[in-house]
């Protein structure tokens, strides 16, 4: 059983929730029952045909609403620097509440928009323009499951990228090298092959700057502009020939003179990337360890990503991205036991996956644009300290714990590891007001409710007890099982608070039972509840996935 | 109760929970205790600084070749310092400090300063991720190390971490970083030897109570790995907190700071590492970091001594002359050592962005009152010291040669401020690394060659008459002048080889 054909057992509860783990930022209840049934392959075609149901979101919104233009489009209006850090935060708002949202479709695309725009990284700090943030974003989101060609050549092109990695500044007298370097480095054929050979060299790193010379970036940053882009300046544009080294099989991309001359020697310096043999490995290895596993084993490179790469530049599959996912999330190696609970959790998986397992609601950003806003701003908030940024990461590298010795591990330390705990806690003790009846945060006692059969019949039926409590809220809530001494742990030590019997909770159960709006009541269930879950969300076994 | 009473009283108190909340204590007989007194004798109470300037550092427009201010001036054009602005230093004239870092001028001018001039190695690596992890990790270019250099030291100290940690012997953590995420420097053989945190009260206030699983087993393969590590990570963090905090609580600042409102995050963190080591914190090593120093371009505004890497360097200055003086006033100045390091140096000349592109050598600053010299290598030669040496015609880019291995610098801060075994030390740093002589009175003979070939010498510098002269074994120093030192000593096997008639003067 090769490790890459189709896992052919249909998906249970726990190889669903795994799925939709690892393709998504996090399934709801409902998603993990309506997934569990299916094949690997028709629940992974699912996740792709979803992608099509939000592919034209409406646009971000001026969300303040002291403000006479509040809930109206902003990114048509004239640039307004005064304006720039609000409407950058909300577009970023915007795409974290598309990973956010429960609407009943489950898509892989955002969670592949993620991994591309930590692939070609642009970072807001740098550009400082919202326009072009929001162009380079929507750039990777409509692209994200397309062709890999079009978008090494489209983002080679962006306004972002080019101000960000200074080909703003590449010209045939002084050519800045920035940009040839990242593009081979970290965005095509890796600096060096899984041996450890490098992949490239000096000579080529200066080549590819002077096959990149003259485009420029316009009306960066300018007050009142109403368009911006991309132009190509033939006066700055190298016009000789650039030789390439022997790992380009010594190519030489003849130098053009004219307006088509950017456009010609880029096409030529991408067929040259992509023909290069370490490219379509380099991006799969990338693809496995965002998926899969960040650990890449001598097996897992000969029998997962040789062939996989050898799939992705094939004539027949000619780089286009979504096939290769396709053929990895349906993949035997990614459902092997092995794998599962094999990643630590980024800040997004923990922040949004818990929102989402928690169903807690994403409101409407056109109508509800200061409840969206407030939510929005908490998850990014909460994300950015815990060292994910979206949009803005810390170096073209793209966030650390995605290339570092350790990998995933890099997210934990001891200061994370407090403000993981503090983020979870406000989501169990909820002070989050999203908007006037609706603070984020488990609702503990319509959880209870409705796994309690015959609520009011007190007398005649027996209250839930402290297992099914436990058992309701650690239903796929980790990628592990708990041991029993761990659940024996957390019902006698933590919820029963090492002082009382089990049959105590029964007990205040009943009585909360019989009068539900007795605060008092309410407040012994819940100060049990919340330490338990408290408890559990801050348990190694929560950081995991 | 002192801080340091209270702890012995409580020492079998300490919050270590690997088994839920049983109380595990330690041995005094045991081998790890016994092996933690011996390291306790040596140096004991050093501390290291390390400040990693992220980005790659431009080093021609930090330390000044005056000497070459010419060639200089034509390789950058569009952001030279201007000659007259350039900071002097005391008892040189081949080089100065951009007009910005008066702080480390003064440190210079104390004697507490050294410049390591052109810093780098065999082979360098222009990818920032790669040359990074070269510097972290201490290896050759062509070799993997997953460990960092610090973090193998403090793994040898320290050979159990972190089983067992924090214990009466060492209740406090190894390392301490301050920042985000942790670097791979303090990465022991396993895991990071420090302690990652931005605040010690917030910190303290954040892990709050213990929280351990008491089932000690785990799920198999790379999820039961990750559950070990997290696990362990939260024990030694809450172990540690109070210990953190208690420092924090205890020791105090007494020199003046940058303003906050300058916003000099490297000024804030090296506040808190002065009052860490002030409150009794036993950590051997702190790790602090200021970054973008990747300046392609705008590097530097209108006005060349004004812009992107001006700021940068103020908040350098500014930031470590302040910790100096705090050390000072709080007692601490014969403890600390401070030592600066970057991804890579950049280009000598520069781009027409007003930036320059990655480069090679650059300077390193070490600081503070254990170091006996202030030069190691000279100030780049920007006729001879240029690569490529003989340039194709085409070829516009320049670069620094390397002068000194940077892990020579390293394997002089771990035998001569840390007392390590220099067998050891070799073992740390994979190869026998000659001493640039930092911490020495003495120059040694590292290679057999003329008298006046800088390269002859640890210190990278042909003698003057005030040098203390050892001639190793084996070397054969050819004078073809009349030579004046302090002292000379030649080694048995050693020979000083004269070319004509030249006298020896000895002004010792």
């Amino acid at each position: 059983m090769a490790l890459l054909d189709s896992y052919s057992t249909p998906l249970n509860a726990q190889t669903a929730a795994h799925l939709l783990r690892r393709a998504t930022f996090g399934p709801t209840e409902l998603e993990i029952a309506n997934f569990a049934g299916k094949t690997a392959t028709q629940a992974v075609d699912l996740l792709i045909s979803n992608s099509s149901y939000r592919a034209s979101p409406p646009p971000p919104v001026e969300m303040d609403e002291s403000r006479t233009d509040a809930g109206q489009s902003f990114l048509s209006k004239p640039f307004d620097s005064g304006r720039r850090s609000s409407y950058y935060n909300y577009i970023q708002y915007w795409w974290i509440g598309l990973m956010t949202e429960q609407n009943g479709h489950p898509a892989i695309l955002e969670k592949l928009t993620a991994f591309w725009q930590n692939h070609f990284v642009v970072v807001h700090a740098s550009v400082d323009d919202y326009r072009y943030m929001d162009r380079y974003l929507r750039f990777l989101r409509s692209n994200a499951m397309g062709n890999f060609r079009d978008l090494v050549i489209g983002i080679t092109k962006d306004p972002g990228m080019l101000i960000f990695q200074n080909g703003n500044e590449n010209t045939k007298e002084l050519p800045n090298e920035n940009y040839g370097r990242e593009l081979q480095e970290l965005f095509t054929v890796g600096q060096k092959d899984f041996a450890g050979n490098y992949n490239y060299t000096e000579q080529d790193v200066k080549a590819a700057a002077q096959v990149l010379t003259g485009w420029q970036a316009t009306n960066h940053g300018k007050d009142g502009t109403t368009s911006f882009g991309t132009v190509f300046n033939p006066d700055r544009h190298d016009t000789n020939s650039k030789s390439f080294s022997a790992k380009y099989s010594n190519s030489i991309i003849q130098g053009r003179i004219g307006p088509e001359a950017g456009d010609a020697e880029l096409n030529d310096l991408v067929s040259m990337l992509l023909g290069h043999p370490e490219t379509s490995r380099f991006i799969c290895r990338k693809l496995y360890r965002w998926y899969v596993n960040p650990e890449v084993t001598q097996e897992i490179e000969d029998q997962v990503i040789s062939p996989l790469a050898s799939f992705f530049c094939s004539t027949a599959n000619n780089y286009a991205i979504t096939p290769v996912l396709k053929k990895l999330l349906t993949s035997n190696v990614f459902f092997d036991p092995v794998h599962i609970g094999g990643i630590v959790k980024s800040p997004a998986e923990l922040m949004i996956g818990t929102i989402r397992i928690f169903d807690q609601p994403v409101p409407d950003i056109t109508t509800e644009y200061t409840a969206f806003r407030n939510m929005m701003s908490y998850i990014s908030y909460s994300m950015a300290v815990l060292q994910l940024n979206f949009l803005n990461q810390p170096s073209v590298f793209g966030s650390l714990p995605y290339y570092q010795t350790g990998f995933s591990k890099n997210w934990i330390n001891g200061t994370t590891l407090g403000l993981r705990g503090s983020r979870m806690d406000t989501l169990i003790y909820p002070s989050v007001e999203i908007k006037p009846g609706y603070k984020l945060g488990i609702d503990i006692l319509a959880r209870l409710t409705s796994i309690q059969p015959n609520f009011s019949d007190v007398s005649g039926t027996s209250g839930i007890s402290c297992e099914q409590v436990l058992q309701e809220f650690s239903k796929n809530l980790f990628a592990t099982e708990l041991s029993q001494i761990q659940k024996d742990f957390l019902i006698d030590k933590i919820m029963m608070m090492n002082s009382s019997p089990r049959t105590t909770w029964v007990r205040e159960w009943d009585a909360y039972r019989l009068a539900t709006s007795d605060t008092t009541k309410q407040s012994t269930v819940l100060w049990r509840c919340r330490a338990m879950l408290r408890h559990m969300l801050r348990m190694a076994e929560y950081q995991i996935f | 109760m002192k801080r340091r009473d209270f702890l012995a009283a409580s020492a079998t108190m300490l919050p270590v929970m690997l088994n839920g909340f049983g109380v595990k204590s330690i041995a005094g007989s045991s081998a790890l205790v016994s092996s933690l007194k011996q390291t306790a004798a040596v140096n004991g109470d050093r501390i290291l600084v390390i400040i990693y300037l992220g980005g790659g550092n431009d080093g021609l427009n930090t330390v000044i070749p005056i000497d070459h201010y010419s060639q200089y001036q034509a390789l950058r054009v569009n952001i030279a310092i201007p000659e007259a602005q350039v900071l002097r230093l005391s008892g040189t004239s081949e080089l100065g400090l951009h007009p910005v870092m008066s702080g480390m001028r003064s440190l210079y001018d104390e004697g507490k300063l050294a410049i390591i001039n052109s810093v780098s190695y065999p082979n360098p690596d222009l990818s920032h991720y790669r040359s990074t992890d070269i510097w972290m990790t201490g290896v050759e270019a062509t070799q993997y190390a997953r460990s960092g250099w610090a973090g193998r030291y403090l793994n040898d100290q320290f050979p159990n971490y972190p089983q067992n940690y924090p214990n009466s012997e060492m209740e406090d953590p190894l390392a301490v970083q301050i920042g985000q995420i942790s670097t791979t420097t303090l990465l022991g053989n396993e895991q990071s030897m420090g302690i990652t945190l931005q605040d010690p009260n917030s910190f303290y206030q954040l892990i709050g109570e213990p929280n351990s699983s008491v089932d000690a087993s785990t799920p198999c393969c790379y999820a039961g790995n990750l559950i070990s590590f997290i696990r362990q990570q939260q024990v030694l963090t809450v172990g540690f907190a109070s210990e953190i905090k208690a420092a924090a609580d205890s020791g105090t600042n007494l020199a003046i700071y940058p303003e906050s409102a300058l916003k000099n995050e490297l000024a804030e963190q090296l506040k808190i590492v002065a009052r860490l080591i002030h409150g009794g914190l036993r950590s051997k090593i702190y790790y602090v970091e200021l970054g973008g120093f990747d300046t392609h371009a705008g590097q530097v505004g209108a006005n060349s001594t004004e812009g992107l890497h001006a700021q940068l360097l103020k908040k350098l200055s500014d930031g470590i002359a302040a910790f100096q003086n705090d050390l000072k006033l709080l007692g601490k100045e014969d403890n600390v050592l401070g030592m600066t390091f970057s991804d890579f140096g950049r280009r000598a000349n520069s781009n027409a962005s007003k930036g320059t592109d990655h480069g090679i050598g650059a300077p390193m600053f070490v600081f503070g009152k254990g170091i006996k010299r202030q030069l190691v290598g000279t100030s780049p030669n920007l006729i001879t010291g240029l690569l490529p040496a003989s340039p194709q015609s085409w070829e516009t880019n320049r670069d620094i040669k390397m002068q000194i291995d940077f892990r020579r610098v390293y394997a002089d801060v771990l035998n001569e401020w840390f007392g390590a075994d220099a067998g050891k030390t070799n073992q740390l740093l994979f190869k026998n690394f000659k001493t640039t002589s930092l911490f020495s009175d003495t120059i040694q003979s590292i290679a057999s060659g003329s008298w006046i070939n800088p390269e002859v010498w640890s210190n990278g510098r042909v003698p003057v008459s005030s040098s203390i002269i050892k001639i190793n074994t084996g070397h054969v120093i050819s004078v073809g002048q009349n030579i004046y030192a302090k002292d000379v000593k030649v080694e048995a096997g050693g020979k000083l080889q004269f070319l004509g008639d030249y006298s020896v003067n000895i002004t010792g």
